[in-house]
């Protein structure tokens, strides 16, 4: 559906976009359950998975703390092996540095491996402009390359895709028709991809990891196109996320541990590849020159601020997205941007720096919660999303008839008689529209909720109205505390002060 | 030892019956329920919102009506869970309100976490003979980790036959003002909800949230199924009721 | 590359080296402290400790690796002597009416010699004289025959590190792929291997150390698991005793 990352439409539109069409919501239902579940196959197989959480979390959070430190290390060592480190601020810088590097080598074709960082910086279109074709090779994002869309998934950009449509783009590309089989699809993709790879000028990719104290990057991969693009073009950029950093080898055991669990349900990735630097004098395979294009766009703006400095733990696993109950019904597409759900949600307005444009995307979501259970690194996503909300608030970006709706929650609230009043009027003006006891009729403030189910109508005496003549009948009829139920709330009074909450 | 239930705006305004089966079942234990009346709301469908300012001046009338319990009993794991999870947040800047807060914290409960963790009842004596199947709220097992008290309580019910609910932490699509702003979303997530509510074919549906209940007893409503939809404090009284 | 690509490639590192210090500061001051030069201690240090005590004796380890191996579509096989595993490189190469193999320049492939066998396959040794052809040679291998350093019992790995005589296009060009490994070397975890890496290379890593777990696959295509995408669709790991 989606073709650019600037949709001109409101979340909601989209939305109502994604939950008509029967084959996506059935493609996203079917993938999503089939990775939760491997997940939890695979963190009970491995057992002991909440002191792995709680160690990951740690390993990101004191690399966090420090970045400066763990950033200046990696490039220190990456330089020692010969890689050429750039910084880019913005996209805009990033895009430059890659455009310039393509210029120097007189490339005319680059083939990419998976890198949302490279979407973010819209580097496909940046190098079509200038005459280098750009070539996505990791199967799914070269499916919706060729269909002119955006990824719906982190993991599995092209869920929202069958077959048949997988065959049409093929076979166009072919010049033949090619039936919607897997093994003949597949087949034409790794035939027609590799003569790419061996032609191409520059090889790209994304990092999943930078060791510090080695001045590597790591790749996972399971069908080999990000080894290709490492191993065979003569140059690689690499796109690095400042936050994408470890400290060390032995940490890498610990991400290796949590990441492929956790996106795929896998014990590893296919390949797990640890490059540091480009080829050695006497290696004949390899990237002879190697660049890395570390970026901010935004990144630093979390830094610093309690509340969104742990979004940078993100692994960019996706389970939050196959946790996420939203993001099953409606899929990535509908979040407007690179990143989809729980994670796009908290990301989008973020690294964006922008509430008014993006804040709505903080809406879709019941705060369940599943997306804080089901994340490897405890990022509290559920948690950031109400600090977006309360951020909109504050800028005054919020209609003015919910500004004014809570205006009056606040007035009625505040104050018991208030609220009783309330309660009472409603009661006697539901009248008009209850019928058995339910209200059904779609107009008005209901309808959102009306137009899915019944409402109920007010009692016919609150709970506080009723509470007297009820408090009075139990105090005829309760028999006295007995001794051991008084001891228990004595026991239970004690501990009361030691109850901490998460 | 004051013991005081907070009724929450949605069952004090709509379902009153759960308050009176919670006071009700207390009685039975020996304990006389208080009711102060101050309290009007924990202030989430504000907060959720982002709305910080307006939860707070709904915050502070349970702080102040709540102010001389010892235990503070409520029929909503999501409410519960506002005030455990969020109050300190809520209150962060207001260091006199903070220390009330932490205090209020320490003392209240969701129902079924004061019947089985406080006065150790995981049976209540109750029958109630039919095919029952429990939703668990997110914010109730999420926020406040209730996973296995409500199921105690329901596995001692004499009759009473508990089916699985598929997926069942699946979220119902509540969510206070997502319902209604995000209402084609919450639509279809009710509505998923429902259809693994009659996979079970239960008679009954149980569990401890009425938002999430009214949410899902709405949508089968809506499509005219006949589960019956309770908390589980409505269950268990109305299974001890006849034995009396 | 031209003389003018190279100022550019200057040009853009001058730039780096200008921009570098303020970047760190940046980040420094985002976090509202100096910014920190000497290494921060570290107490979280790889995986928790409880994980340091999981470790298996060399039998249960080949059982675990075999396992993991072979649920992910590879096939293993052992072997107690050097002649019992190259016959059955040779069959392979045979069966499969192999043309062009490739291998890297080992002491132990050197000395099973596997293409004396097979006179109608064109063998090339991966070594530094022939560099420009051998990624070509590599990319028309129907067999690929490398030694790997380590294997990896709890994810059923194979670790395979780069150099002048063991390119890591081996492993990843032809059609076929053969991880040659010797039983000692299967570790029950992946932090042994990086303890071992630290313990050979210190900080200067080899620049390829690749981890390989099974054929290459993809699940992009409405969820269809299909094996050998761009990588090797067939892998064998044979362990010699």
């Amino acid at each position: 559906m989606s073709t650019t990352f600037n949709p001109t439409t409101t979340i909601k539109e989209r939305a109502r976009i994604s939950l008509n069409d029967e084959f996506l919501r059935n493609a996203v239902k079917y993938t999503t359950e089939k990775l939760r579940t491997s997940k939890k196959l695979a963190s009970d197989e491995l057992g002991n998975w909440e002191e792995w959480r709680e160690r990951a979390r740690q390993i990101r959070l004191h690399t966090i703390a420090h970045l400066d430190y763990y950033l200046s290390e990696f490039v220190k060592n990456a330089r020692a092996n010969g890689v050429h480190v750039h910084f880019a601020s913005t996209a805009r810088e990033a895009v430059d540095i890659t455009l310039k590097i393509a210029e120097a080598k007189g490339a005319k074709s680059v083939v990419k491996s998976k890198s949302m960082v490279s979407e973010e910086l819209h580097i496909n279109h940046r190098l079509e402009e200038i005459g280098v074709e750009a070539i996505e090779t990791d199967l799914g994002e070269y499916i919706i390359q060729l269909a002119g869309e955006t990824p719906s998934h982190i993991i599995i950009p092209a869920i929202h895709k069958n077959k048949q449509q997988v065959a049409d783009l093929f076979s166009e590309e072919a010049g033949e028709t090619l039936p919607p089989e897997t093994p003949i699809l597949a087949g034409f993709a790794r035939a027609k991809l590799r003569e790419k790879f061996l032609e191409a000028d520059i090889g790209m990719t994304g990092c999943n990891f930078a060791i510090a104290e080695t001045g590597s990057m790591v790749l996972f991969s399971n069908e080999g196109n990000a080894r290709m693009v490492s191993t065979v073009p003569k140059t690689q950029i690499t796109y690095m996320g400042m936050e994408r950093i470890i400290p060390s080898l032995e940490d890498l055991e610990v991400m290796a541990t949590m990441l492929p669990r956790a996106a795929t349900g896998q014990k590893l990735t296919v390949y797990m590849s640890a490059i540091t630097g480009p080829r050695r004098p006497d290696d004949s395979d390899g990237p002879e020159e190697m660049h890395i294009i570390i970026l901010d766009n935004g990144r630093s703006s979390q830094l610093g601020d309690p509340e969104f400095q742990e979004v940078l733990n993100c692994i960019r696993c996706g389970a939050c997205l196959n946790a996420c109950p939203v993001y099953r019904h409606v899929g990535g597409h509908t979040y407007g941007w690179v990143y989809s759900g729980p994670i796009g949600a908290v990301l989008t307005p973020r690294l964006n720096q922008d509430t008014e444009k993006w804040g709505e995307v903080a809406y879709a979501s019941s705060l369940c919660g599943a997306c804080y259970e089901a994340c490897p690194v405890k990022i509290p996503l559920h948690d950031m999303l109400v600090y977006i909300r309360r951020q909109k608030v504050e800028e005054g970006h919020t209609p003015a008839s919910e500004r004014m709706a809570f205006k009056g929650f606040k007035y009625i609230m505040s104050n018991h008689r208030r609220f009783k009043r309330t309660v009472n009027l409603g009661r006697t003006g539901q009248k008009v529209v209850v019928r058995d006891g339910v209200i059904t009729s779609k107009i008005g403030p209901l309808k959102g909720w009306t137009e899915y189910r019944y409402a109920p109508s007010l009692a016919e005496h609150s709970f506080r109205d009723s509470w007297r003549n009820l408090y009075a009948e139990l105090e005829g009829s309760t028999p006295d505390m007995s001794s051991d139920v008084m001891k228990r709330l004595e026991e239970a009074k004690k501990k009361q002060g030691g109850r901490r909450h998460e | 030892m004051k013991v005081s239930i907070f009724i929450t705006c949605l069952s004090d305004a709509i379902y009153p019956q759960v308050g009176e089966a919670m006071a009700r079942l207390l009685a039975r234990q020996g304990i006389k329920l208080h009711f102060p009346e101050a309290q009007t709301c924990c202030g989430q469908p504000a907060f959720n919102s982002g709305y910080w300012d307006e939860a707070r001046a709904s915050a502070r009338t349970l702080l102040e009506a709540f102010d001389d319990s010892d235990f503070v009993v409520s029929p909503s794991g999501s409410c519960t869970g506002m005030i455990q999870h969020y109050y300190p947040t809520l209150f962060k800047d207001d260091p006199v309100m903070l220390k009330k807060v932490h205090q209020f914290c320490g003392k209240t409960y969701e129902f079924s976490q004061f019947l089985v963790n406080v006065l150790g009842v995981t049976d209540v004596g109750a029958h109630f003979p039919h095919k029952v199947t429990y939703h668990p709220s997110c914010h109730g097992s999420r926020l406040l980790g209730i996973k296995e008290e409500p199921r105690q309580l329901l596995a001692n019910v004499r009759g009473l036959e508990l089916v699985d609910l598929p997926f069942a932490e699946d979220c119902c699509g509540f969510g206070g003002t997502f319902a209604v702003k995000m209402s084609d979303i919450s639509g279809a997530m009710v509505e998923e909800k429902a259809q693994h509510v009659l996979e079970t074919e239960a008679e009954v549906l149980v569990g401890m949230d009425m938002g999430c209940l009214m949410n899902i007893g709405g949508r089968l409503r809506y499509e005219g199924r006949p589960v019956r939809v309770m908390h589980l404090a409505e269950l268990l009284y109305e299974g001890v009721k006849q034995e009396v | 590359m031209s003389k003018q690509g190279e100022d550019i490639i200057r040009q853009l590192d001058d730039q780096a080296a200008q921009k570098e210090e303020q970047f760190f500061a940046h980040i420094a001051n985002r976090l509202n402290r100096p910014r920190i030069t000497r290494a921060p201690a570290h107490p979280f240090r790889g995986a928790p400790d409880f994980w340091h005590a999981y470790d298996l004796s060399e039998e249960k380890r080949i059982e675990l690796f075999m396992a993991n191996w072979t649920s992910m579509g590879g096939n293993a096989q052992r072997f107690s002597d050097i002649v019992s595993l190259r016959t059955y490189i040779e069959d392979m190469a045979k069966t499969m009416k192999a043309k062009y193999m490739i291998r890297f320049d080992h002491p132990l492939l050197n000395e099973m010699n596997v293409e004396q066998n097979l006179p109608d396959v064109e063998m090339t040794v991966w070594n530094e004289q022939a560099q420009e052809e051998l990624l070509t040679k590599a990319a028309g291998a129907d067999i690929g025959i490398a030694v790997v350093d380590y294997a990896i019992a709890h994810t059923g790995t194979v670790v395979a590190v780069s150099g002048a005589k063991q390119g890591r296009s081996v492993s990843l060009l032809p059609t076929v792929f053969i991880a040659v490994l010797r039983a000692h070397d299967i570790k029950t975890k992946m932090g042994e291997v990086m303890a071992d890496l630290t313990r050979r290379f210190g900080t200067k890593l080899p620049a390829g150390i690749h981890f390989i777990s099974g054929p290459s696959r993809s699940a992009d295509i409405e969820n269809d698991l299909t094996i050998g995408v761009h990588g090797p669709g067939i892998v064998h790991a044979l362990i010699l005793d």
